[in-house]
């Protein structure tokens, strides 16, 4: 962002709130922050009505200017008396009893408290100073803090987590110990668990770097580029189905290997926007970049008989909207497509003017009935290229023979006329089955060849041509058959839906509240005025707004991305709301380490894979989730950060624990999704009956072999009836942009983790696995808990699993059909030489996948 | 009643119990002791509201849902009228130029249709059913029918996503998942929301549904539509896998419960708890479940009247229905069937009846077995589908054939049971079907009317999300009253 740029952002904060108050007297407890508590209670009960947005406006006041509510409203009373309380009408009009004047209005039914009450009146008292809202402040490099224990931290990241704590009282954990600290970094870079091995070269390493080892192993995994994507992959609301009514298939499987790829290669996350947002427009952009761009293609499209287009192309622009602004603004714009925001600064105006920017692609409203829907780009392999090469010569072969004037036509022809004369004299009957000729041919043709004048010569010509020539019919037939090789071969070639423009773009106008048919003022591609310019030399488009995004002094971008890192760790945010930092959203629960990541991850050239480093380094990262049970009551979210991280594994992980450590899991990256186990009927139910012929991913076909054990994230996600595997662990169905996934538990994931096919697959092959690797009961439970969890068992908890070994052995044994039964589910065959002692090592086996500690990171 | 309004601030969330799943990171020691002690359950609680905002007058709903748009032309708005204009073009002053799909926005030709069957006046309201609904007639004075249900959706998807979400467009939950949310599940052994899908016999060529339609949106997965399916187990992973009997599923769920104690202690993390309640729960479910789908201890008579069939092969509507009634039994607090083929865009006289004879009878049995088991007093019924049809001919219309386009404009809605005016009839079209004359109700008005008799105030059960609180409603929707009892 230039001077000019900078300047302009200023002085519109400069016009939204008069005097600036950056910093707040920490020694005075009593000293009220207009951001921390006088934000919210504004934003939660006036400026609905007394806000940004002038339609609603009541009163004609205003209260998120200090300007404006210091003059009042249109009583002429100041709504705000700095420094009296008392005699400023928004604290009257909120104490009054009278009904027709007390604020909120009754009907609303939501009187303040007593608390806030009085918080508000001591705003005002100490001057009723307003500030701007946090997050449209570029972030700058905070000043490091002073604390106490001064031997924890191992870099400024550590010095304001503890800072933090220190200030509530909080002590850090140690940190914790190394089959857990290996295990949650493993998991948490991969999404896999580490094996047996990997855990015992860092127990035996006794150098100070062997973490760091570990973790820089880790970050050159390609399991790396799995586990960043899956987020990403949410984000943008990635499927393997168009998501409306049929809900046929689409692939996108090229741009879902480009993110993992672009992880892998740790491309700077400006780059990164850059090509998911219009790599299409970069300068001589690779077929790489233009596939990266279907990033804004990722969204639902229909192709519904009696849908109309405009309505459903108008969807698809709010979609690439709504999801870029949460993406990377963190900011919630959806709002304005009706009308101004009620909070935020992003005006209707605003909306449209990046509805234009979106507005240029060469789409069509409803499409998707054959897959990927325009544009497209396809992705050949070289031999796929050189055979459609091949059939494209062939079709220019065959239509050029159609051009050329047959050898013996005018014999040909006159045979033909002979015959034809002959047959129109014929008596009635016997010409009653062929085709009739049409009245000008046969007016031609009853004239003389001589006496035909040009334009019947040329009638009968054509006729003979197009109807009735043997050869010409060939040829017609060769050349059709060489389009149709052409296309059919083009049809099988895999294609990625990217971006693109249209020479001419189409015209934007305001919608009026939101709808598609109801066209307001015509508008140019814009960014939202209350925030920075386009950076020097960028024009008004897709890729100035990802320039923009990216530029050094943004203030949302840097913050917004960070804060999703940090949650991918810790299970939230430091802005728990990680989709939205307006004034509606949560406040960072520690604003200077929240800025101070930003700047450095700005600083670094937005390097992803340092970033990642940056945090499991640190001492925060690294403490033992091991905490007294009062911590957990205290802090049960761990906001404060006094434990280390402890928190359910998501979805695609706990599955791809269970492949992994029962060997089944097939390593391969990227390709065409997959279609593991899954009760049968679950899609067809669902599905129209008669499409279930017409149409793709209609019928749900089980993979076989290898397929049925990829990765999780490889599982073919059709949107309108999401795995069971996924949806039963919060995966959201990718019908909208998710950036935060709920964690839940329920008694449903329970039995899936019991029950699922492919769990008791898992814990048969695990159970295979140590039955063959140790000989001793108690050496096989201690192998089972190393590949599930990481440590070794304590006595206690081995002599469970050897009593429960033991019961079951003997239920087993009796009856001896039931054993069987239990080894023959899923496709995998594993022969057994004492199927009963199998059959209760597979309950162990499952019972061990079922505990508490395999399925969290702990 | 402050601090009605929910957001997603999870502390919030975890002061207040649920039942039938939690939020995870952390639970407070009482709702641990609920969780372990049914009889803490006893009592209706579980939502995120700490009470109702009214006495509510129904305690369980079953939506029959129609998918596909039924006819309101042809089985509910009667208007003999409209015979002296069968074949007649359908009047400018009529349509309006209101916008039509594209499947017969190019028509040329707009020939009105009357429905080609007889009409018949049940009980003492008088009632007019076509003669395809005999035994709808038979509980004629229990229905409350609206006439004037009016959506701006004029396709499937939208229109279903609509009327169940509140929302044209995915991302939003469903109505019972805003009732789970809001105010929990009556039975903690079974979810408080369920769907059940049946294949009508009329539209071959039907609708997809999509998960999207009992789905949670943006609020937690717990709160989702658990369907009950009818072939292989009821509910997902419900059933052990073979040759693991039910004592060897016990001994295990004992020792990985003494496992997860001792992590629950060396951790210090209340989550390990609430894990192990919930694998318990799920035995329960295993036990709760089979004995709610199992038939064989209905009466002949009883499955006769809902049509279901002995062999208990039938995985049809009549089953769902006589289902339902044993969830609502239950304390299952949301049912939502959803029933397809109602999509007449051809062949409609054929298809029409096929799909009458579907749900006639076993509509009517669920409404008679409710009221003579006491039920009806507090569970709602509804019947009715997310549009209904044009009067005029989709394609050509013949001496015996036709077909109708989907028609927002109008339709019709049934419900019976607690809160509503039995009997009773609201809302008028015009001659011709096609616009209301009187009393408008909208789909939020419809969903704003089903959350007041729960006794929740539409405007006051929200959700923040994306710096706004989200409502089923939206910004919109009016209670009915006219429609109360």
């Amino acid at each position: 962002m230039g001077n000019r740029v900078l300047m302009r952002f200023r002085s519109w904060l400069a016009a939204l709130i008069a005097p600036v108050v950056l910093t707040v007297d920490g020694a005075d407890t009593k000293r009220v922050s207009f951001n921390r508590d006088v934000r919210p209670l504004l934003s939660e009960y006036c400026l609905n009505c007394h806000g940004f947005d002038d339609k609603t406006r009541k009163g004609g006041l205003r209260l998120d200017q200090r300007e404006d509510a210091l003059r009042g409203g249109k009583s002429g009373h100041a709504a705000i008396l700095p420094g009296k309380s008392l005699e400023s009408e928004i604290v009257r009009r909120i104490l009054t009893t009278d009904p027709d004047e007390v604020m909120p209005p009754p009907k609303m039914d939501r009187p303040l408290t007593a608390a806030q009450i009085d918080l508000l009146k001591r705003w005002v008292d100490q001057g009723a100073e307003y500030e701007p809202h946090w997050a449209f402040m570029p972030p700058a490099t905070p000043p490091l803090p002073e604390v106490r224990k001064k031997d924890w931290a191992r870099g400024p990241l550590d010095l304001f987590v503890l800072a933090n704590m220190e200030k509530e009282g909080l002590e850090p954990r140690p940190e914790a110990d190394r089959p857990t600290l290996i295990r949650r970094a493993t998991l948490d870079l991969t999404g896999l668990p580490p094996t047996p091995e990997e855990i015992d070269a860092f127990l035996s390493d006794g150098s100070s770097e062997a973490y760091e080892r570990v973790v820089d192993r880790l970050l050159a995994s390609s399991r790396y580029g799995e586990r960043m994507a899956v987020d990403w992959l949410d984000a943008a609301r990635y499927a393997d189905t168009h998501g409306y009514h049929i809900d046929s298939a689409r692939d996108m499987t090229a741009w879902r290997d480009g993110v993992i790829r672009a992880f892998n290669d740790n491309q700077p996350y400006d780059q990164f926007t850059l090509e998911q947002l219009a790599g299409d427009l970069l300068p001589e952009a690779t077929l790489d970049q233009k596939v990266a761009s279907g990033f804004n293609r990722n969204h639902m499209i229909t192709y519904e008989g009696g849908a109309i287009a405009d309505e459903y192309h108008t969807a698809y622009i709010v979609d690439r909207i709504n999801t870029t602004a949460t993406v990377w603004l963190g900011l919630t714009v959806a709002c304005a497509q009706c009308h101004d925001h009620k909070y935020d600064p992003i005006t209707m105006k605003d909306y449209y003017g990046l509805y234009a920017i979106f507005n240029g692609v060469p789409e069509n409203g409803l499409d998707g009935r054959h897959g990927n829907a325009v544009p497209i780009v396809q992705l050949p392999s070289p031999q796929q290229d050189a055979e459609r090469r091949r059939l494209e010569t062939a079709v220019a072969t065959a239509e050029a023979r159609l051009k050329v004037e047959l050898p013996n036509l005018d014999t040909d022809q006159q045979a033909w006329e002979s015959k034809a004369i002959a047959d129109a004299d014929a008596p009635k009957e016997a010409t009653d089955k062929k085709p009739k000729l049409p009245e000008a041919v046969l007016a031609a043709l009853k004239a003389e060849r001589s006496a035909r004048t040009a334009e019947q010569a040329a009638a009968v010509r054509k006729h003979y041509l197009d109807e009735i020539s043997p050869e010409m019919r060939r040829l017609r037939e060769e050349a059709k058959a060489a389009r149709k090789a052409k296309d059919d071969f083009e049809r099988a070639i895999p294609n990625a839906m990217v971006m693109g423009e249209m020479a001419k773009p189409r015209d934007t106008y305001v919608l009026v509240r939101g709808q598609y048919d109801k066209k307001g003022d015509k508008v140019d591609r814009a960014l939202p005025a209350a925030l920075p310019g386009l950076p020097e030399g960028s024009q008004a488009n897709r890729l100035g707004l990802a320039r923009w995004l990216v530029a050094k002094d943004h203030p949302l971008t840097s913050r917004v991305t960070v804060n999703r890192f940090w949650q991918m760790y810790f299970g939230n945010g430091l802005v728990k709301s990680a989709e939205n930092f307006g004034t509606q959203g949560d406040l960072p629960t520690n604003p200077e380490l929240l800025d101070w990541l930003a700047t450095e991850f700005v600083r670094t050239g937005w390097d992803v894979k340092a970033f990642q480093k940056r945090i499991l380094m640190s001492a925060t990262y690294r403490q033992d989730s091991r905490a007294p049970r009062s911590l957990y009551e205290r802090d049960p979210e761990n906001r404060w950060l006094a434990r280390g991280p402890r928190v359910r594994l998501q979805a695609e992980f706990l599955r791809d624990l269970a492949l992994s450590v029962s060997g089944l899991m097939d390593p391969r990256i990227g390709g065409a999704a997959v279609f593991p186990y899954q009760p049968s009927g679950l899609w067809e139910e669902l599905m129209s009956r008669s499409d279930n012929d017409s149409f793709t991913a209609q019928k749900y076909v089980p993979s076989r072999g290898a397929d049925l054990y990829r990765r999780t994230m490889y599982t073919f996600i059709k949107r309108t009836s999401p795995h069971p595997s996924l949806s039963n662990f919060d995966a959201p169905d990718r019908q909208v942009c998710t950036v935060r996934r709920p964690r839940t538990n329920t008694p449903l994931q329970a039995l899936a983790l019991m029950n699922d096919p492919t769990y008791v697959e898992a814990a048969r092959q695990l159970a295979a696995r140590v039955l063959q690797e140790r000989k001793d009961p108690k050496a096989r439970i201690e192998r089972l808990f190393r590949l599930a969890v990481g440590r070794s068992p304590s006595a206690a908890e081995t002599k469970v699993l050897v009593d429960l070994q033991r019961d079951q052995q003997t239920a087993f044994a009796q009856k001896p059909e039931n054993a069987r039964s239990v080894l023959a589910v899923g496709e995998y065959t594993q022969v057994f030489d004492d199927p009963v002692e199998a059959a209760s090592w597979t309950v162990v086996a499952s019972t061990v996948l079922n505990l508490d500690e395999t399925i969290t990171k702990n | 009643m402050n601090g009605l309004n929910a957001s997603s601030d999870l502390p919030r969330l975890l002061t207040r119990r649920h039942f039938f799943g939690r939020m995870s990171a952390g639970i407070g020691a009482a709702a641990l002791a609920s969780v372990m002690n049914p009889d803490l359950f006893a009592s209706p609680a579980g939502g995120i509201l700490p009470g109702v905002h009214f006495t509510p007058k129904v305690k369980r709903v079953i939506w029959l849902f129609m998918s596909g748009g039924p006819s309101h032309i042809d089985l509910f708005d009667y208007k003999p009228g409209l015979k002296q204009h069968h074949g007649e073009q359908l009047p400018g002053s009529i349509r309006m130029g209101q916008r039509l799909t594209g499947m017969t926005s190019g028509q040329t030709s707009f020939p009105c249709v009357a429905p080609m069957f007889e009409w018949k006046q049940h009980g003492r309201s008088g009632l007019w059913l076509s003669e395809l609904l005999p035994n709808m007639g038979r509980v004629a004075d229990d229905l409350c029918v609206v006439r004037s249900m009016w959506t701006e959706a004029i396709n499937h998807d939208p229109a279903v996503t609509y009327i169940q979400t509140g929302h044209q467009q995915a991302g939003r939950p469903a109505l019972g998942s805003w009732l789970s949310y809001g105010i929990g599940s009556e039975n903690r052994q079974l979810p408080g929301f369920v769907v059940m899908i049946s294949q009508g016999s009329g539209n071959k060529t039907d609708q997809p549904l999509s998960t999207r339609y009992w789905g949670s949106g943006f609020l937690p997965g717990e709160h989702q539509g658990v369907r009950f399916r009818s072939q292989g187990d009821p509910v997902l992973y419900l059933s052990n896998p073979p040759g693991l009997e039910d004592n060897g599923r016990r001994r295990m769920l004992d020792a990985a419960g003494q496992l997860n104690s001792m992590a629950a202690d060396a951790f210090g993390d209340p989550e390990i708890n609430a894990r192990i309640a919930q694998y318990e729960m799920a035995y329960r479910m295993q036990a709760s479940v089979p004995e709610l789908t199992d038939l064989s201890g209905e009466s002949a008579a009883t499955l006769a009247a809902y049509g279901v069939r002995k062999d208990g092969v039938d995985g049809g509507f009549a089953r769902n229905c006589l289902l339902a009634r044993r969830m609502v039994e239950r304390g299952v607090r949301f049912v939502q069937l959803f029933h397809r083929g109602w999509d007449q865009h051809g062949d409609l006289p054929r298809q029409i009846r096929g799909q009458c004879q579907d749900v006639d009878r076993p509509s009517a049995a669920l409404i008679e077995d409710l009221r003579q088991r006491g039920l009806l007093e507090d569970t709602l019924v509804i019947w009715g589908g997310e549009f209904g049809r044009t009067v005029y001919s989709q394609g050509s219309l013949t001496k015996d054939n036709h077909g109708r386009d989907h028609h927002g404009r109008c339709f019709t809605v049934l419900m019976a049971g607690a809160g509503v005016k039995a009997g009773f009839s609201y809302g008028t079209t015009d001659d011709y079907c096609y616009n209301i004359v009187e009393n408008p109700v909208h789909v939020h008005d419809l969903n704003a009317t089903l959350l007041h008799l729960m006794g929740i105030d539409h405007t006051r059960l929200t959700f923040k999300f994306q710096g706004r609180q989200f409502r089923l409603t939206d910004i919109h929707g009016e209670v009915v009253r006219a429609i109360l009892s």
